[in-house]
């Protein structure tokens, strides 16, 4: 019997090509999480959470904003399983961010980076505005269903061209231009690098 | 700082070079093909199109002393090209893999060679003089993903190799009958097949793009696409690294890396230049790129006439062209080797980028 005289118009149509081979096979990776390939993230609790929110606000009352802003950083809200957690610690990152005056940022953000452990902060840093560029320009769209037309650059913040179809509040778009000042400042400081390692990294806050 | 050798072949990416041990024969990765170029005068010039693959050539490999060329393929196979009087003749090496290969080397014992593939796994192949053919033998735990980069031990049995699982891990590869006993070293003791010497990841965990023995081969480094480079002091087997040195940089990542001695490794990549780092088992950091900035005739290429300016800001609305980069590479450098040694240094090193560009650089 020849291979040749197996193939029928099945056989000969494009329809195989859909088949995920990938999951036939028991090794690879669709059949094991992934999240086996790396070390757990520690688990931080919401109450955790809240004394790190008090203890930065006293800080932060006490005019010490980099202080706050360094500890925030340096015990970054990784824990997985808890979304809360991690959205609260980012309403604390945003709150000290917007606490600091434009004038301060980069003299503070190049004291950061040059002191031990800085380069790790400034990632850190940069997840958090990642984070919370997501999360206000989904804010802004209101609260219809998220579809992918919602994808569309301008959603994301980047333009500042007139207003966006999604008709941000006001408020919203004065978060959107902390963030995105913040933004620029950190990646003169730490290079294009960091934002690879953000986009690179399993450990999400 | 000599100025560094360009040999612009050709518009499109060159995946992987290696040179002949005299220098005289340059192959290149191009497509389905392995070219080969002979060096004329002071350009190198096409001589030979070793065509076997029926996909993109993804690596290839010349050995210094026998000449050989082994050449691996998004096909699946590896080929040995063997020289002989009448040309290069190919041998096909059967890796039962069923996904591309990816990277080939050989082992500095010419009597190995290791091919990193898209199936998980290594083939470690070598010859059988009873049957007359390459077989293979494979290294599969604990590998998770692809393997995107391969490096041998000065002493033929160790294997570093750098996945997109995001670890770089030190295997044995001792072939009983093919390798004599190693030497124990930092790495291990007894060392049958297989063994895993050593498993790392870095903190943000980005895929490996390049690993690298250090020449006493007491070292590993490795560089990860979340811009880092990071260097492996093992201690003793089965016990934790003396040290774990990382250098997170505010470049982009590196593609590859070579050490010059022990106490520099050169790095580069999708910043289109090369970049030094220097230090030691204390601590390592970036010292700066080999390609000496504003160099005469890099920077502004000519006088502008006042006809160019005006025609320049017509066409496109600016005075300047800043098409070109000011780094000799024009495009990511996908793989630097060393040229020219002396010792445990390398004097000259060469460097292959998707421009389509050899530049050969003195360090």
């Amino acid at each position: 019997m020849s291979i040749i005289r197996e193939h029928t118009q099945a056989t000969l149509s494009d329809a195989w090509r859909t088949i995920n081979i990938d999951a036939l096979e028991e090794d690879s990776s669709v059949n094991f999480d992934t999240a086996t390939l790396h070390p757990a993230q520690p688990e931080t609790s919401e109450a955790d959470v809240r004394q790190l929110t008090a203890q930065v606000r006293q800080l932060l009352r006490g005019g010490d904003a980099e202080g706050a802003l360094r500890g925030c950083l340096e015990a970054p809200v990784y824990s997985p399983s808890s979304d809360s957690a991690r959205d609260a610690a980012l309403q604390t990152v945003i709150e000290v961010l917007q606490s600091i005056k434009a004038s301060e940022m980069t003299p503070m953000l190049q004291r950061i980076y040059g002191s031990a452990g800085g380069s790790e902060c400034l990632d850190v840093l940069m997840k958090y505005l990642n984070k919370g560029m997501a999360a206000t320009s989904s804010a802004s769209s209101g609260s219809a269903p998220r579809t992918p037309t919602r994808m569309t650059p301008q959603q994301t913040g980047f333009s500042q061209i007139g207003p966006r179809p999604g008709a941000p509040s006001e408020s919203t778009g004065a978060a959107m231009s902390v963030l995105l000042s913040w933004h620029e400042k950190v990646v003169e400081v730490a290079g294009l690098g960091c934002i690879g390692r953000v986009m690179s990294d399993w450990r999400r806050v | 700082m000599a100025a560094p050798e360009v040999h612009h072949l050709f518009h499109n990416p060159i995946a992987d070079h290696s040179f002949s041990a005299d220098h005289k024969t340059l192959a290149i990765a191009r497509d389905t093909a392995v070219e080969l170029y002979s060096k004329a005068g002071n350009a190198y010039k096409l001589q030979d199109e070793l065509k076997g693959h029926d996909k993109t050539v993804t690596s290839l490999d010349i050995a210094p002393n026998s000449g050989r060329i082994v050449s691996c393929s998004q096909d699946r196979n590896a080929l040995v090209w063997e020289p002989t009087p009448q040309g290069y003749k190919p041998t096909l090496v059967l890796l039962r893999i069923n996904r591309a290969a990816t990277f080939v080397r050989w082992s500095p014992s010419e009597t190995k060679f290791a091919v990193g593939s898209g199936d998980r796994l290594i083939a470690v192949c070598y010859f059988e003089q009873e049957n007359d053919w390459w077989v293979s033998k494979h290294l599969k735990k604990p590998i998770r993903s692809t393997v995107t980069t391969l490096a041998w031990h000065p002493n033929s049995v160790l294997l570093a190799a750098g996945s997109t699982d995001a670890h770089a891990r030190v295997f044995s590869s001792f072939i009983k009958g093919v390798d004599a006993r190693p030497e124990p070293t930092a790495w291990g003791e007894r060392l049958p097949f297989n063994t895993v010497c050593g498993e790392y990841m870095n903190n943000s965990a980005g895929w490996i793009h390049s690993v690298a023995f250090s020449p006493s081969g007491d070292a590993l480094a490795y560089a990860a696409h979340d811009s880092s480079i990071t260097v492996v002091y093992p201690s003793a087997p089965e016990q934790p690294p003396k040290a774990v040195i990382s250098i997170n940089t505010q470049l982009l990542p590196f593609m590859s890396l070579i050490w010059n001695g022990e106490a520099e490794i050169i790095a580069a990549g999708h910043d289109c230049e090369a970049f030094r780092f220097q230090g030691g088992i204390g601590g390592w950091q970036l010292s700066g790129a080999v390609e000496a900035k504003g160099r005469p005739g890099m920077g502004d290429q000519r006088e502008e006439s006042a006809l160019n300016m005006f025609r320049q800001m017509d066409l496109k609305g600016k005075v300047k062209d800043d098409t070109q980069l000011k780094t000799t590479h024009q495009n990511t450098i996908t793989m630097i080797r060393p040229y020219e040694a002396s010792g445990d240094s390398v004097r000259k090193f060469s460097s292959s980028g998707v421009d389509g560009r050899i530049v050969i650089w003195t360090v």
